[in-house]
């Protein structure tokens, strides 16, 4: 007979607690997620808020007579700037969202009925554009629209146009900026929904007598239904929030409301009402979310009630 | 009773081909999938393309319904070449392997959808669906979701949202190989009597001999491209073309042997007419041989191997250089033999025998 040791009467905490993360049982697994997520993110936001909704005086960088304030958030509301301003965000998000859709689902599309090279040409040039920053595309950007830019030089080398267009500065090149950027966003998750269905689906649906339109209209796109939703949230809450491209394409003079809060912050030196305007501009983007959220589930009844 | 008789007889004789796969070839790349296949299909017949893997037996079907063109041959449904006409202007119902059910559509949804995308009015819809899920016993689930559905009911919508469009032929792809062997049994019979009962036309395609055998009408045996043999299941099992089917289609035992005189003799004495001429390969089926207490016969073996099987008894008898199997019924008062057992062996009917030239 073999003796088997006693199991030790008192594990060392440092093994319970190695245990518990990886015991893949309740909450523990996320717990150091959840860790960095307080520490980076909730944290400095609280203290964010605490800027927006008090009256406070700064003295040798320290904030001292802190007080419990509504005032900043009334001034920000009643004032139309910011109104427009959060207005003119809301439509170039929304504008960029329904574009992205528009140009992303021919080309999610495309990959589904694609041949191999298709498809592997469809995902280098989605995925190739997320490989260099934001910052050097929107440069590009204005090295292509830019008043002796190529697309002008092109134009005029043409004969189309005598003068060259003004492009960059306006929300114009803001817009195309904007699209270019996140559409790959739109793209991904559109095709990594899409290629998750059976393609004999597909045949079933010519089978049964559908032209290639019916079977898109009828069966595919209501089965990306989940994809468009996905992709329509991110690239939503990515372009409603952005900051880079509105900055350089929009020359300094195109406010949206992250470079609003920008300059606030580094300019009017105003943290209070960054602070509100931030909490407005989060509030706003949820409220967007929800309504994509809630369209996306009714159209996504059917994988509710699911067996097994 | 004789005109009536007669009548009845000119309308099978006018029951004409309904499908006619006509010298189809089919080639993937340098590959050939398909070789001068043909086979005519009359109306209301079950016909199963039977064959191992990579037989082309799926390639055929996906030929019939339109998702692959052959390069050469035709394919005629009620006379008329199909291959110009695109996929969803055939008259053929594809029962997929894997069901292929809308997920994001109801189960009437599912079966409604054919008739919508053929603009057929919203009434006879409703009334036509109402039809198709009575046919197939699935009243009351109009509302679920394929996913709330076992796989049985699954293939059933399959079935039915395929039917309710009155194809001129059906093909079902496998269609037995998600369910559970216990289910697949009930299964098969039940839809043979189903199309039966509606009269349609329907191409199966399997690797399971025992449901081809079940199911169908006639049988089309693939290999590598080509149809061996096409017959009644019995045929099949009695009189196989090639000794590829004898091989495929049950188990058997290959001797070889020479012809003198037209004529061959088997390892029990025994003499064999045949048209056959120089070696060949003697095919005999396991129940077509007797173990019998050893005598003076000329095949003598011993029992190496016995295992009951139900209401069967199967023998592994090593004679000579090889090995041979036996089945016999059992029987309460015969003591079967035993591991070890010395035996002889005879063939119980010669004329059951099949010759077939040495490969």
């Amino acid at each position: 007979m073999v003796a088997i040791p006693a199991p030790p009467d008192r594990q060392k905490p440092v093994d319970w607690l190695m245990d518990k993360l990886l015991s893949g049982q309740g909450v523990w697994p996320a717990v150091p997620a959840i860790l960095i997520l307080v520490i980076v993110a909730v944290i400095p936001f609280v203290m964010l808020l605490s800027l927006g909704f008090s009256d406070f005086s700064v003295s040798r960088g320290q904030i001292i007579d802190q007080t419990f304030s509504m005032r900043h958030l009334g001034n920000v509301l009643t004032d139309p700037l910011y109104w427009t301003t959060f207005q003119r965000s809301m439509s170039l998000a929304l504008s960029t969202t329904a574009i992205c859709l528009l140009l992303g689902y021919p080309v999610a599309y495309l990959f589904l009925i694609g041949g191999r090279w298709t498809r592997r040409a469809i995902l280098i040039v989605t995925i190739a554009p997320l490989l260099t920053s934001g910052i050097v595309r929107t440069y590009a950007w204005l090295v292509i629209l830019g008043g002796r830019g190529v697309l002008n030089n092109a134009l005029l080398g043409m004969g189309l146009i005598d003068q060259p267009l003004r492009i960059v500065n306006t929300h114009w090149a803001v817009l195309i900026g904007m699209v270019q950027i996140h559409l790959p966003v739109m793209i991904l998750p559109l095709i990594a929904v899409m290629s998750r269905h059976d393609r004999s689906l597909e045949e079933a649906s010519a089978n049964l007598g559908a032209s290639r339109m019916g079977t898109l209209r009828h069966v595919i796109l209501p089965l990306s239904a989940p994809g468009i939703g996905t992709g329509a949230a991110l690239v939503f809450t990515l372009s409603y929030t952005t900051f880079v491209v509105p900055q350089l394409l929009g020359g300094g003079n195109y406010l949206n409301a992250a470079t609003m809060i920008y300059e606030q912050v580094v300019y009017s030196l105003e943290w209070s009402k960054a602070s509100v305007m931030s909490l407005l501009l989060m509030a706003s983007c949820l409220v967007v979310l929800v309504g994509i959220a809630l369209v996306t589930n009714h159209f996504t009844r059917w994988t509710r009630g699911r067996q097994g | 009773m004789t005109l009536a008789r007669d009548l009845s007889l000119a309308s099978a004789a006018d029951a004409a081909q309904v499908l006619r796969i006509d010298k189809v070839s089919k080639r993937f790349g340098t590959f050939t999938v398909l070789d001068d296949c043909s086979i005519d299909v009359s109306e209301g017949e079950i016909v199963t393309l039977l064959g191992s893997s990579g037989c082309g037996k799926t390639t055929l079907l996906r030929c019939i319904a339109g998702f692959l063109t052959p390069e050469k041959g035709a394919i005629l449904i009620d006379g008329r070449n199909t291959i110009p006409v695109p996929v969803n202007r055939r008259p053929v119902g594809v029962v997929f392997q894997s069901y292929a059910l809308f997920p994001h559509l109801t189960v009437e949804g599912n079966v409604a959808y054919g008739l919508k995308m053929h603009g057929v009015p919203r009434r006879e819809i409703a009334r036509r669906v109402a039809d198709a899920l009575a046919s197939v016993s699935l009243r009351g689930f109009e509302t679920r979701y394929p996913s709330q559905l076992s796989g049985g009911q699954q293939q059933r919508v399959a079935i039915a949202r395929v039917l309710v469009l009155e194809p001129r032929v059906l093909l079902l792809d496998e269609p037995f190989n998600a369910l559970d062997a216990k289910l697949r049994g009930t299964m098969q019979v039940e839809l043979r009597e189903l199309i039966k009962r509606l009269g349609m036309t329907a191409i199966f395609v399997t690797h399971d001999q025992e449901e081809a055998l079940t199911l169908s009408d006639r049988i089309a045996v693939m290999r590598g491209g080509r149809i061996e043999q096409v017959a009644p299941p019995d045929e099949i099992f009695d009189r196989p073309a090639t000794a590829y089917v004898a091989d495929f289609i049950g188990l058997s035992n290959f001797i070889p042997a020479e012809v003198r005189d037209g004529k061959v003799t088997l390892p029990d004495g025994q003499t064999l007419a045949t048209e056959a001429q120089g070696p060949v390969r003697v095919m005999i089926r396991p129940h077509n041989l007797r173990a019998i207490p050893q005598g003076p016969g000329p095949w003598q073996g011993q029992v190496r191997f016995q295992r009951n099987v139900g209401p069967l008894i199967e023998y592994t008898i090593t004679a000579g250089q090889s090995d041979m199997h036996v089945v016999a019924l059992r029987r309460d008062r015969i003591r079967p033999w035993g591991e070890g057992d010395a035996v002889s062996l005879e063939v119980i009917d010669p004329e059951f025998c099949k010759v077939y030239p040495e490969a």
